[in-house]
């Protein structure tokens, strides 16, 4: 064994903590701190510089603007973009573009990659129904024949950024007869098409998410990825490559270490009590475990191995770790904990411990709800009955 | 020893349940949330209707802390934002402890709405026992208070300050300009502000014993809010789960979603008893500070893990402001900081560990 990392990753670590500190400028995180979907000037800028030195597609095979690296580049790409608060690309980027080059026809590679890398073409999922959503399969918007076109009917929920998205990327079912994991198509749907309508829902959390409709949408028969009826296994690759980053550390790392700095410029005397030391030590002892989880996932991945248990242990500890974490923090500093960042000066972190909390059930439904992941854990990684 | 409710008791909860269900549909609520306002038709109808005057009835059997309790718990059962914990903890605090002279007139005032009074308790640092706002000798307030709720459409406040190094609660009218209040938005949505008293005229109506039990009432009221919180939330978890399907049988067949469920009884139910025993012993004057602690650290602890569970049963549904959980879920952590976060209450249990215990 050997736990320490080669040094060429350390040094493309260092070579990207000093492309972010001159990046990291206040127009930049206020753009996207207002996260309205379609990037402002000061993040297109970063984009372009980001992929001109060609970061994010690294990974990538050679052929479609990649360099063919290990995925564990990748996994300290994401660590360290998340540490650092710094965009790199929604889920059409991390999600979507991966699984077009495993699946897509070369026109269609042709047609959206280059688009994506630009911020062009962006795509929002179209995966859950209000019917299918931990049982996915069971979708029932339908995709029809129709001469050289396909005729899309149906309802999508949660379509996150599709108010801003130029594309939807659908699941459908095609076979209605079948097993319904064998029935289901996965098409690319311009927003703007006759028949797509989106109704605003909003969250909690202060985020937007849609409701999206299709009715009697046409599509022409290259908007098809993949097989028709083999979409169920392109909708779980892709959704492999959507929780690579839900089990990074660095954000959760990166509040730790703000939280501690913020109480030690302006509470000293919390900092100076034994009590927030020891909940500030367990805080920390889970972001080791967490790093553990995750680190061991990525090499799993990298070893070329499927990785699902720890895939799922690394998902949950680390979605249950930050309810815990934000909880406790708010703990600690009192009613100031739950002041929020339109309290201005008087909210600790702007806010930010208020926001993880109110954030925090996100992570432990959505990408594969924790009680199942830890049905995967006990039956596919211990072997357990079913 | 009887655990349950009397029939008047039983009667008046259901009574102001079915009111309030009629009275303060979930749309207003949100409506009022968006502009930061306060419910002040309902406040005037509770004052009217004389619902406020059940913690002190002229007759000992005809209310008391119980009944305040089971009203505080109704309206936390609607999120409705009105300031009925902090008018009935200001009017039980004068009654028991205000100015032999004053207290009589002030509570009736209260108690018919008439008066609007919150208390002002909290500095710039969370801690109860500290107060450095202070009264000259010429009676005049001068100092900051943090998170004080309703503070804007409170007539007046209740605010705890020193005179010559004595602690004591001081009555300040909120109309003068010595007054000047910010709203500091929070988690929970209600209204809450800074405020900051110069020279402003005050009137003493209690000491210390005062300023004492009114932390000390007003924090078991706050653990009864977050109790609601986590009763709402669990009933809501039950009724969903109840008919959402997936893969084609109800989720609440599932194991994982009944045991999480069962824990959510489970620290509902022990955070029942407790609180309300609290207030039972409030009532006789048999509550001891740590006793308050033990039910705001039981409450404090559980209300974030019940509302944060029911958000999990609901999945994405629960997670839409369309959907009534977020009240309970943002207003249930909210309560579980006010009045003396889990790890304050901790640290006052912590002090007394080695004295000896009554288990039975
Ligand atoms: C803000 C937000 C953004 C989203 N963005 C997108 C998006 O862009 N695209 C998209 O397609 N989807 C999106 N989603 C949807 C998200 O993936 C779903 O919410 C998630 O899959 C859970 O489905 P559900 O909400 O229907 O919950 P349900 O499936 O109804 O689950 C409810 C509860 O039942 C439990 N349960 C269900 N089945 C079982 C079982 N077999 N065993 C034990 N317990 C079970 C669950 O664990 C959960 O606790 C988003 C959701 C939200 C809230």
């Amino acid at each position: 064994m050997d736990f320490r990392w080669e040094q060429e990753y350390l040094e493309f670590r260092d070579e990207l903590v000093g492309f972010l500190r001159a990046w990291r400028t206040p127009e930049l995180l206020a753009e996207y701190d207002r996260g309205e979907g379609t990037p402002g000037p000061a993040m297109r800028s970063f984009y372009e510089a980001l992929d001109a030195r060609g970061w994010m597609r690294m990974c990538w095979p050679v052929e479609y603007g990649g360099e063919g690296r290990d995925p564990l580049y990748r996994f300290i790409f994401i660590e360290t973009m998340e540490y650092w608060g710094m965009p790199y690309g929604d889920l059409t980027f991390t999600s979507v573009a991966p699984t077009l080059i495993a699946f897509g026809s070369e026109t269609q590679k042709k047609k959206y990659l280059p688009g994506i890398f630009k911020g062009e073409v962006r795509f929002a999922l179209g995966y859950s129904e209000p019917n299918a959503g931990t049982d996915l399969a069971s979708l029932r918007t339908q995709a029809m024949r129709a001469g050289d076109d396909w005729i899309i009917q149906g309802q999508k929920i949660w379509t996150s950024l599709a108010e801003s998205s130029t594309h939807i990327w659908l699941a459908a079912r095609t076979n209605p007869d079948g097993p319904k994991h064998q029935g289901i198509s996965v098409f690319i749907v311009p927003v703007d098409a006759e028949g797509v309508s989106i109704r605003p829902l909003h969250t909690m959390s202060g985020l937007r998410t849609n409701e999206t409709f299709y009715d009697g949408v046409r599509v022409p028969a290259e908007n098809l990825v993949g097989p028709v009826d083999g979409g169920w296994n392109i909708v779980m690759y892709a959704l492999n490559f959507e929780r690579v980053g839900l089990a990074a550390v660095g954000d959760l790392a990166r509040e730790f270490d703000l939280f501690v700095a913020y109480l030690k410029e302006r509470r000293p005397e919390l900092l100076d009590d034994p009590v927030t030391r020891t909940r500030l030590a367990e805080l920390k002892v889970d972001l080791h475990r967490q790093r553990a989880l995750a680190t061991r996932n990525a090499h799993a991945i990298a070893s070329g191995g499927i990785g699902i248990g720890e895939a799922s242990m690394a998902k949950v500890h680390g979605s249950e770790l930050r309810y815990r974490f934000s909880n406790t923090a708010m703990d600690l500093l009192g009613r100031y904990g739950a002041l929020s960042e339109e309290s201005g000066a008087l909210a600790p972190i702007d806010g930010g411990m208020e926001l993880t909390w109110r954030m925090s059930p996100i992570l432990r439904f959505g990408g594969g709800t924790n009680e199942v992941q830890r049905t995967i854990i006990a039956t596919r990684h211990l072997g357990m009955p079913r | 020893m009887d655990l349950e409710l009397t029939e008047t008791q039983t009667i008046f909860r259901d009574t102001i349940r079915k009111f309030l269900e009629e009275e303060v549909p979930f749309s207003r609520v949100r409506e009022l949330e968006k502009q930061q306002r306060s419910d002040e038709a309902l406040w005037a109808t509770l004052g009217a209707q004389g619902w406020l005057g059940v913690a002190l009835p002229e007759e000992a059997d005809e209310g008391g802390l119980i009944e305040a309790g089971l009203l505080v718990e109704e309206v936390q059962r609607r999120a409705a934002l009105v300031p009925v914990a902090e008018a009935i903890s200001c009017a039980v605090t004068l009654q028991r402890h205000g100015s032999r002279e004053r207290a009589p007139e002030l509570v009736e005032r209260i108690l018919s709405g008439e008066m609007t009074v919150v208390p002002a308790i909290l500095e710039s640092v969370d801690r109860f026992g500290e107060v450095a706002a202070e009264v000259n000798d010429d009676g005049l307030l001068s100092g900051e208070k943090f998170f004080v709720d309703y503070a804007s459409i409170a007539t007046h406040h209740l605010v705890a300050a020193q005179c010559r190094g004595a602690v004591g609660l001081y009555l300040v009218d909120r109309g003068q300009s010595q007054i000047e209040t910010t709203s500091t938005p929070t988690l929970g949505r209600t209204p809450a502000a800074h405020v900051r008293y110069q020279n402003a005229s005050a009137e003493q109506l209690c000491g210390e014993d005062g300023h004492a039990f009114l932390i000390q009432f007003a924090r078991v009221l706050c653990a009864v809010q977050a109790l609601s919180c986590m009763q709402v939330a669990l009933e809501m978890s039950v009724a969903y789960t109840s008919i959402r399907e997936q893969f084609g049988q109800l989720i609440g067949t599932f194991q994982a979603v009944q045991h999480h469920a069962a824990d959510m009884a489970i620290d509902t139910e022990s955070t029942r008893f407790l609180v309300y025993e609290t207030l039972d012993a409030l009532d006789r004057g048999e509550a001891s500070e740590e006793q308050v602690a033990v039910a705001k650290a039981a409450a404090s602890r559980a209300v974030p893990e019940v509302v944060m569970l029911a958000q999990q049963l609901h999945g994405g549904q629960g997670f839409i402001e369309e959907n009534d959980l977020y009240f309970f879920t943002l207003r249930g952590k909210e309560r579980s900081l006010a009045w003396g976060t889990t790890e304050e209450c901790l640290a006052l249990i912590g002090r007394s560990v080695e004295a000896p215990e009554r288990w039975l």
